[in-house]
């Protein structure tokens, strides 16, 4: 039996209620390290907020705040 | 009418004159058409996360503005013929967006300073690049550790590896 922690939404927890694109340092925690957005099953966020979550990646992304892909092993 | 923001990249090698008339005549565009700016943002010169048309920085201007849904299109059928915006965004304030208006609007008399806000904004932007900067720093010392440790783990097994040794010696 594998010993799970439990995860819990972060936006829930901070009484977040808009996930501003902007905040690129916010949005980077939900990214790995090669720039893909952490599922959620692994990252906690609930449903509601992962939907949000992820339009604001996109925007954030299209305007390169973020990047689409971040691969340094060249 | 709708609230929209539109966010666009210029050029961040043009003159600051000249990002003064683009940022007119796109505010000249919404005010023509019977829109209303409700605010209009500098975020100034960033570092992109990739490169654009082969530039590694931009100048982030912001317009929040208020006005009927035909304001989008003129304005993107504008930046379109613009060389010199590398990237635009235009978006309309969804619910939560405009639930988060307004709680805090509801938030802000309670604390009965209305100034306060106003005095930070500049401030705030400029401690985003700061904090961009110091995130690539971190990032690179964490990496450090990292190798460090590493390096230290193995200097471990080679001590206990020879002390092994000198205890089948002995």
């Amino acid at each position: 039996m594998k010993v799970r922690r439990k995860r819990t939404c972060y936006f829930e927890e901070n009484d977040i209620i808009y996930i501003d694109f902007k905040d690129d340092r916010l949005l980077r925690r939900f990214l790995t390290e090669q720039g893909r957005i952490i599922p959620r099953h692994t990252s906690g966020t609930s449903a509601k907020y992962q939907r949000q979550l992820a339009i604001a990646i996109k925007r954030a992304r299209h305007l390169a705040l973020l990047p689409y892909v971040a691969d340094f092993t060249r | 009418m709708a609230i929209y923001e539109t966010i666009y990249i210029l050029d961040s090698l043009m003159p600051p004159k000249d990002i003064e008339t683009t940022n007119q005549r796109y505010s000249g565009i919404i005010k023509d058409n019977g829109g209303t700016v409700r605010k209009l943002d500098k975020w100034g010169k960033r570092r992109l996360a990739y490169e654009i048309q082969k530039k590694q920085y931009g100048f982030y201007v912001s317009i929040e503005f208020e006005g009927p849904g035909n304001i989008p299109k003129l304005l993107e059928g504008d930046y379109n013929y613009n060389d010199k915006i590398l990237r635009y965004l235009i978006y309309r304030f969804d619910k939560y967006k405009l639930k988060a208006m307004e709680r805090d609007q509801e938030q802000k008399p309670l604390s009965g300073r209305t100034e306060v806000p106003k005095n930070l904004e500049p401030t705030a932007a400029v401690e985003v690049e700061e904090e961009v900067l110091t995130l690539n720093g971190d990032e690179q010392v964490e990496f450090n550790d990292k190798d460090e440790n590493f390096e230290e783990g193995v200097a471990d097994d080679v001590d206990t590896t020879e002390n092994a040794e000198e205890d089948k010696e002995s």
